[in-house]
């Protein structure tokens, strides 16, 4: 793998032309207001520092619990929420700081499917004007032309083509799902960041969607940021993975890594709740004790030390940050800390 | 290996099909829904054609009556129901059927006007206010409870005062823009809690600008609540109407309106013995205020995704 690493001229980023996306440090805090006065008392950290980058074609998982801040990274990743701090960089372009047009204009390069395949079509739209809207956005193209693309996505992703004329309350969650993924789809975009594309649909039909994410990949060329709270979903997706805590990243490493051997106590709790098939191997599950705290208020140094099994008493003070322990492994911890 | 694993080894993506597939049958939009359920609903059906049927009539009073609904006829004066003069003449000789009629149309223009305005003008600012939050929200919703902590019914009587021949339309101008205000709280609280919805989101993803985004996205989403809205408003404007021309700040005295014929009948002499002359616009007002919030009441359960019909 040649990697050619250039200089930006006008913004001065370092660019590696097999990098799709680059995010580094990003925050997303929602402010919280309260009292009679509407006063501001502190802040939701709801992502906290995460850098991560993704390469072309590939797919990075990233895993937490619910309310770990996964998708305000998405979204904050996609300029949808305003960050607080940080830098995106998007294909070698800061995209940071674009807003307006300019911004309108990048957005055809990443999209995003939804967490909630009930909430996120409008209840109004007619399916044919879902999936065409994104490409009439960008362009002229002809009454005609719109429905024979449309209806060649509708089929692309597993509905019917006469599914152009209905509305989205006549279709269950994995057939929205698509009607989701075909919206996504239309604008050829490289990069999609999808959102618990599947915690909402049953069992049997998540991994009809998370078959025709894996094959529209290929097709399409497409770079996958999928988002999971589930580290089983996310192992037959993804080429490397990231796992979150209370908006921190604990951990980034190559699949493998992190199933066989991974490093934080948090993510050797994660994978030791993966059902063992084979009964004859014994594995010791991890069971943490207490509740995740409140981003609200997170805890002093590394914000796991309040669950953590191996707990030192500097956990309480530093907070760890992300190093490389093995060849394409990276994890917070002070037990890996040398000094 | 787990239930997930197992399956995306096992089964290649079905074409045209998921599990729990429906059968086909042709689209149908929310709105279709909405419509077919107000179709059924007796009373607002019954509303609508009773409002529509007042309209008609008011609007084609110079067509249906050949008097002069200003005209004084001395002769007239406090007449009785008679073959020739079916609801009689009140204390200025003036016919009283003509009179309700010409009425009808001024107290219509002026509730489907106000309402119009009122509603315009609160689901420009409460959308715009809601959609975009923060800085703009502060500004726009600091003018807001400034205006609606203007005392508006005191501002009309101190405008009709000064200006003592205003018209009906220095009426709606007031009335409207200084009325819009808790329509445009409703409108924004509405938009506010459905812009939570992913597919705002998806929308701005996709690059649709901003006005779109409330053109587009926001308003059928908030218009069951916009439509409710204008009917209660309706109702309020005709009401509002009325008791402005009663307390004789509203339309001009020589206007017949509801209101004013309401308040020739001021006195008790009139109200306890000459009941053609109060009765026939009263029964006006409150068949078309109870016809107007049964339609209310239908949309409400039309848009209403659990009710039953
Ligand atoms: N608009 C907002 N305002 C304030 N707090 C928010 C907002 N959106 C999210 N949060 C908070 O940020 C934290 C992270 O939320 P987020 O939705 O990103 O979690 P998540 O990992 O996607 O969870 P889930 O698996 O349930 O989707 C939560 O504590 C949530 O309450
Ligand atoms: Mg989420």
């Amino acid at each position: 793998m040649s990697q050619q690493v250039q200089l930006d001229e006008k913004k001065d980023i370092h660019v590696d032309k097999e990098v799709l996306l680059e995010v580094r440090n990003l925050k997303k805090y929602y402010p919280v207001h309260a009292g009679f006065f509407k006063r501001k008392v502190g802040d939701v950290k709801a992502v906290d520092d995460i850098s991560l980058t993704l390469k072309k074609g590939e797919t990075f998982g990233l895993v937490g619990e619910s309310g770990c801040g996964k998708s305000t990274a998405g979204r904050t990743i996609l300029r949808l929420t305003e960050s607080t701090d940080g830098q995106v960089i998007f294909d070698g372009k800061d995209i940071t700081n674009l807003s307006g047009s300019l911004l309108r204009e990048k957005r055809q390069d990443f999209q995003m499917v939804f967490q909630d395949p009930y909430a996120s079509l409008n209840p109004k739209m007619m399916v044919g004007h879902l999936v065409d809207e994104p490409i009439r956005n960008y362009t002229n193209k002809s009454h005609k032309q719109l429905k024979t693309e449309v209806e060649e996505l509708l089929e692309r992703v597993g509905l019917r083509a006469e599914d152009y004329f209905k509305y989205p309350h006549e279709f269950s969650g994995g057939q929205r799902q698509r009607i989701g993924i075909a919206r996504a789809l239309a604008l050829n975009p490289k990069l999609i960041v999808a959102d618990e594309p599947v915690s909402a649909l049953d069992v049997s039909i998540q991994s009809q969607v998370l078959n025709l994410l894996k094959e529209l990949q290929g097709e399409f060329d497409l770079t996958y940021l999928f988002i999971a709270h589930d580290l089983s979903v996310v192992k037959h997706m993804s080429d490397r993975i990231g796992v979150m805590y209370l908006g921190h990243m604990v951990e980034v490493g190559d699949k493998d890594a992190i199933y066989k051997e991974p490093l934080h106590p948090y993510t050797q709790a994660l994978t030791s709740a993966i059902p063992e098939p084979d009964p004859l191997i014994k594995k010791e599950r991890i069971i943490l004790e207490g509740d995740v705290p409140s981003p609200q208020n997170p805890p002093t140094g590394c914000v796991f030390h309040t669950r953590c099994p191996v707990a030192m008493p500097k956990c309480k003070e530093i907070i760890p940050q992300l190093k490389e322990v093995r060849p394409n492994q990276q994890v917070a911890c002070l037990l890996y800390d040398k000094e | 290996m787990d239930p997930v694993s197992r399956q995306l080894h096992e089964e290649p993506t079905p074409p045209n099909l998921d599990a729990n597939r429906k059968p086909i049958k042709r689209g149908q939009s929310q709105w279709m829904i909405a419509r077919r359920r107000l179709l059924h609903n007796v009373p607002a059906m019954i509303s609508i054609v009773f409002l529509f049927i007042v309209t008609v009539l008011s609007l084609s009073a110079s067509i249906l009556t050949d008097i002069d609904p200003a005209r004084i006829n001395p002769m007239l004066i406090d007449a009785k129901p008679s073959a020739e003069h079916w609801l009689g003449a009140d204390n200025a000789g003036r016919d009283i059927v003509t009179m309700l009629l010409y009425g009808g149309r001024t107290s219509l223009l002026i509730g489907f006007s106000c309402t119009a305005i009122i509603i315009f003008l609160g689901t420009l600012i409460g959308t715009v206010s809601g959609f975009y939050g923060g800085k703009v929200d502060s500004i726009l919703m600091r003018f807001t409870d400034f205006m609606m902590n203007f005392p508006f019914l005191v501002f009309v009587i101190v405008v009709k005062t000064i200006f003592i021949d205003t018209g009906v339309l220095a009426l709606i101008l007031v009335i409207g823009f200084l009325g819009w205000t808790g329509a445009a709280r409703v409108v924004r609280s509405k938009v506010m809690s459905e812009k939570e919805n992913e597919y705002i989101l998806s929308a701005i993803s996709i690059g649709t600008k901003p006005s779109k985004v409330m053109l587009k996205h926001l308003l059928p989403n908030v218009m069951s609540t916009i439509i409710v809205q204008a009917t209660l408003l309706l109702a309020s404007m005709i009401v509002v109407e009325t008791g402005l021309s009663f307390i004789g700040f509203g339309v001009p005295p020589d206007v017949p309106s509801w209101g004013n014929m309401l308040q020739t009948a001021r006195n008790p002499g009139t109200l306890s013995e000459k009941w053609w002359i109060w009765i026939p616009p009263g029964l006006a007002i409150t068949f078309t205020i109870l016809s107007i919030n049964f339609i209310g009441e239908g949309f409400k359960d039309a848009f209403n995704p659990k009710s039953s019909k």
